[in-house]
């Protein structure tokens, strides 16, 4: 009689588990739809970045400015990481569907989710963060090119000049197009001032390890290079401590907020100000008069991308490096006048 | 030479810690995939202890109370709810992974990735020049032989240790002689977390200062490949480890040299080449074969 009762509670709570389950489904569904409407309201702008925040660059960089941009103009902002390509599609449809006024996406491999969930939902205005043209363009989608391995271009012909060694390094997170090119700009750079000069390329595999940064870069310094070119996201911080073990160790990154890291190693920065970016481009996004159907090509000379030196070294760096870094900066102003007024011609070449 | 070694050091640290965590799990009978989430959780509870308490033994203990507190969860699932270990461990490290972003997130209203002041007190600090080029390491480096060497003791040469293999290779037979083999594998994913505290604390503390999410990028899963690959024995494991260490820096090594002419791809991908073969190779050996085909008799219901 006992194990009856045991049975029949055992079979009620299974039964009860089932139907509180289903209730809280059908609960469920039916606050999201009630819940779609209410987004659909207001104004959603969501940033779906494909590489992880905590990179101390641009990945935090444009969640800070998105948040600003958020306080500032009153919208509601989303911010998501993509991790795994296949799920782009459903993350740009589910935007869609819940009736977000901006997507802000970036890199190439978006290109292909945005063609096609894009023109299902000509509400939504679609941006691509460093991004090629889409041909044919789309009605409501903006892409946005970085021209950042002229940037490197600039930091090869620099750290021909600062070197001691004539040895130089470049540490790429994943051997990717755009990577490479900024690998073959910032070699040609150097080898623009001297065409002995040694450059090594490595990639550590991801944009994510601070530790493997820093083994490429130990052996990289191990081997005599003295300035590394970082182009490696979150894993720039390993590269960073690598050079602050010893002195004479040069790097140069991508964000002013890196120069703390290393006030007598980070001698300077290839800075590719995505954020600002990412502002300018969802403020304008959320105008009335907004057109889409374009491709924006940015680089130096917008304040997007430039070459710059580290205050903090100024002040704290080896003098002798210092004294070399001023000279060498006047050739890298005439350079870069010479790549804006179109005199001088960098090749874009994204074979290793 | 002296670079490269100690550029070997600072990548089998970590890695020896952790698989060592792994060890004391295999020969319980808990095949312990959440070893990624624990190590990134310790690297998280270093990092974030040194920032809010400024203290590298507040820290430590820290990211030691963490990795205990997953490993009770990961006990608790195995052991009471019955759940399949594989399954639990991929969560933990899932929950290790997520977990760590969100606490960071929430500390700092940001998921940037979270520098330190300090790191661990490097040898040199602690002992002076004594080591040379070594002194730079951190002191879990110098610690290191010793916790494999205290492994080893535990595990073959102390009751404790025998009643822990004994409750993963015959969890009937250690039954009949009075020993839990439940309560054993609670106090071996004990020592693990611990363990895994310490891999992830070298990791962002040893060489860096530096938290960044997913910053194990795979670790935890080549020190589970090195358990296997070692045949669960804390040396055999130790020197797996120690492999998988040197293929990277050979990785590396072959990126500067031959870089122009080997595709980078494939050059990266040695380590993960070296460890698909360090499987298959243990499966040849006596311990490694016995350690795969002994999982059917681990659970004890």
């Amino acid at each position: 009689m006992t194990n009856e009762i045991k049975n029949i509670g055992k079979s009620v709570s299974r039964r009860q588990v089932l139907k509180t389950s289903a209730g809280l489904g059908a609960l469920g569904f039916a606050l999201s739809m009630g819940i779609t409407p209410a987004l659909a309201a207001d104004d959603l702008v969501a940033l779906v970045h494909t590489q992880a925040a905590g990179d101390n660059g641009p990945v935090d960089s444009m969640i800070a400015e998105l948040k600003k941009l958020a306080a500032e103009k009153g919208f509601t902002a989303r911010t998501i990481y993509a991790k795994d390509p296949a799920t782009y599609e459903t993350i740009f449809r589910t935007l869609g569907e819940a009736g977000a006024t901006v997507v802000v996406s970036t890199f190439n491999e978006v290109a292909e989710p945005f063609k096609a969930v894009a023109p299902t939902f000509p509400n939504t205005k679609w941006i691509q963060l460093f991004g090629d043209a889409f041909e044919p363009p789309i009605a409501n989608v903006i892409s946005v090119s970085y021209d950042y391995y002229l940037g490197c271009y600039l930091s090869g012909i620099f750290a021909a000049h600062v070197s001691s060694t004539g040895k130089l390094g470049f540490i790429g997170g994943i051997s990717i197009p755009s990577i490479n090119a900024d690998y073959n700009a910032f070699k040609a750079g150097a080898m623009s001032v001297n065409k002995d000069i040694k450059v090594s390329v490595a990639f550590a595999g991801s944009f994510q390890d601070p530790a493997k940064g820093l083994e490429v870069a130990s052996q990289m310094y191990a081997d005599g290079i003295d300035y590394i070119q970082t182009d490696s996201g979150a894993t720039d911080g390993g590269i960073i401590s690598a050079a602050n073990e010893k002195m004479g160790r040069m790097v140069s990154s991508l964000d002013p907020a890196q120069f703390e890291l290393g006030p007598k190693s980070i001698i300077a920065i290839v800075g590719l100000d995505f954020g600002s970016s990412l502002a300018n481009e969802a403020a304008a996004a959320l105008e009335a008069d907004w057109v889409g159907g374009k491709h924006r090509s940015t680089g130096l000379g917008t304040g997007v991308i430039d070459f710059i030196l580290s205050p903090l070294f100024k002040e704290q760096g080896d003098a002798d490096i210092n004294a070399k870094s001023a000279k060498a900066w006047a050739e890298i102003e005439k350079v870069r006048a010479a790549i804006l007024d179109g005199s001088l011609n960098v090749p874009f070449s994204t074979e290793l | 030479m002296e670079e490269m070694i100690i550029a070997i050091l600072r990548s089998a640290t970590p890695l020896i810690y952790v698989t060592l965590a792994g060890v004391i799990a295999q020969r319980a009978g808990i095949w312990h995939l959440g070893l990624e989430g624990l190590m990134i959780v310790g690297a998280c509870g270093t990092i974030l202890g040194i920032v809010l308490t400024g203290s590298v033994l507040y820290a430590l203990l820290l990211a030691c109370l963490f990795c205990i507190l997953g490993s009770i969860i990961f006990w608790f699932v195995v052991e009471k709810l019955k759940a399949n270990q594989i399954i639990a461990g991929l969560g933990l490290t899932g929950l290790g992974l997520g977990g760590t972003t969100l606490a960071v997130e929430a500390i700092f209203g940001t998921p940037a990735a979270v520098n330190a002041k300090f790191g661990l007190p490097k040898i040199g600090e602690v002992f002076g020049n004594i080591f040379g080029a070594f002194s730079g390491l951190s002191i879990l480096v110098l610690l290191m032989p010793f916790v494999v060497f205290g492994m080893w003791v535990l595990i073959c040469r102390t009751r404790l240790g025998l009643q822990i293999t004994a409750s993963g290779e015959h969890p009937f037979a250690a039954r009949s002689v009075g020993v839990n083999p439940s309560r054993m594998r609670f106090i071996a994913l004990m020592i693990g977390g611990v363990l895994c505290a310490l891999g992830g604390a070298e990791l962002a503390a040893g060489s860096l200062q530096i938290f960044a999410q997913n910053m194990t990028a795979g670790r935890g899963f080549m020190s589970f490949a090195a358990v296997v690959f070692g045949a669960s024995h804390p040396i055999g494991a130790m020197l797996a480890a120690s492999f998988f260490a040197i293929v990277g820096a050979l990785g590396i090594r072959a990126q500067l040299l031959f870089g122009e002419d080997v595709p980078h791809d494939l050059l990266l991908g040695l380590p993960y080449i070296a460890t698909i073969f360090g499987i298959w190779f243990s499966a040849k050996m006596r311990g490694g074969a016995k350690a795969v085909t002994g999982f059917g008799e681990l659970r004890d219901q």
